[in-house]
């Protein structure tokens, strides 16, 4: 299992076109982004070509990663997710407009540096569960699925406003409980 | 913080926004820095929902794929073809002297060429990048030459005989400034190193075996 300092130096040493790190960061990443990227799209082809996508632009983006700010898993995670929502609306040919989403994550400005405990995955459990179940369930699925508020709203049988109303609620809460 | 930034902010890493909605958000970022330290507190608290996602290992074809798009590698060192090594007896020699950097090598603030220096068998030997502002040449051996013996760098462009780029430090990061016309010279050239007396190469060529080769990428 590559460390948090073992993705970490691969990113950088990506960044001065080192093949060999970049390499190694594949091989220890890839399985985690393919899931990633194949729970969003839900489709294997696609997911692949996503994939080959989401480690083009880790190849060309590793210079924008800033060690010590955003931790390296959440940087891959976040491309990988973003990449893989903005193909599956364009595959709806989403006409709602919330497309495109913010490919690079932002590292830079002010982002604190935060290392991932062990417990912490745990606390965001934690902090789901205070939600209402099905709020919790519309925030993974928006997250994890990339469904938009249009999807939501049809799923959980709710009109849009309120499903907006829900979620921005839920996001209120869920920020509370991680940051109290 | 309002509270409705706080919703917002993660509205917008969910991707939840309209496009409008985001393209103002995103402009905000740029002026906000607070405002952008939440954005990324969401992502790295929303990741952590990515745990139950099961890692599934993507075919073979995918990590081919992705190679054949950023790495050219149809241009074989041709030189190194069985005869070849025998016409470069007369090739000039142009020895550098590496300067060690020491502890805490300052990798090429901005590369411009890159190198990866691997044995037949694939095991990296040295990695080498050129930042085109200091113009000089970084080197990081992975490999020490074996007692008694030195690694000589040689720069080989297209079918000219290679042009030594000075001995390798054994074990630590070195930097070289490299003349106007070798640097001129690294793009697209492939980089070789030869096993060779503790001097360098008598005859200005490579004298023994080459153990490594990496073709210089421009990034």
């Amino acid at each position: 299992m590559a460390t948090r300092d073992d993705i970490e130096t691969w990113i950088a040493r990506t960044a001065l076109g080192d093949r060999r790190a970049f390499q190694n960061l594949y091989d220890h990443t890839s399985a985690k982004l393919f899931g990633i990227s194949l729970r969003v799209l839900k489709d294997r082809a696609e997911a692949e070509d996503a994939l080959q996508e989401v480690f083009v632009k880790i190849w060309h983006g590793s210079k924008k990663y800033t060690a010590g700010k955003a931790s390296p898993m959440t940087w891959l995670i976040t491309i990988a997710r973003n990449h893989s929502i903005d193909r599956l609306r364009a595959r709806k040919g989403d006409t709602e407009g919330d497309d495109k989403i913010a490919e690079m994550p932002d590292t830079a400005p002010g982002a604190e540096a935060r290392v991932v405990a062990m417990g912490e995955a745990k606390r965001i459990e934690e902090c789901f569960d205070t939600l209402e179940v099905d709020r919790a369930e519309a925030v993974r699925r928006a997250y994890l699925d990339g469904e938009s508020y249009a999807d939501l709203s049809e799923r959980f049988s709710v009109p849009l406003n309120t499903m907006r109303t829900w979620l921005r609620r839920s996001l209120i809460k869920l920020r509370e409980c991680l940051e109290p | 913080m309002p509270e409705d930034d706080r919703a917002k902010a993660g509205e917008y890493a969910l991707g939840l926004m309209t496009r409008a909605e985001a393209a103002e958000f995103a402009a905000r970022l740029d002026r906000e820095p607070g405002l952008a330290a939440l954005v990324a507190r969401w992502q790295e608290d929303f990741a952590m929902l990515a745990d139950e996602v099961e890692p599934v290992a993507p075919p073979a074809r995918v990590r081919r794929r992705i190679e054949a798009r950023l790495f050219d590698d149809t241009k074989s060192p041709r030189w190194l073809a069985p005869g070849v090594m025998g016409l470069l007896a007369a090739s000039l020699a142009l020895v550098l002297l590496f300067v060690p950097v020491g502890t805490g090598v300052r990798p090429p603030a901005n590369p411009l060429y890159h190198a990866d220096l691997a044995s037949e068998s694939g095991e990296l030997i040295l990695a080498a990048g050129y930042d085109g502002e200091t113009g000089e040449l970084y080197v990081i051996p992975e490999l020490a030459p074996e007692e008694g013996t030195a690694h000589e760098l040689w720069l080989i462009e297209g079918d000219n005989p290679p042009v030594s780029l000075g001995l390798m430090p054994a074990d630590a990061p070195a930097r070289v400034l490299l003349a106007p016309e070798q640097a001129q010279a690294l793009q697209g050239a492939v980089l070789a190193i030869s096993v060779e007396p503790p001097t360098g190469s008598p005859t200005g060529a490579p004298t023994g075996p080459v153990i490594a080769t990496g073709e210089v990428m421009t990034l």
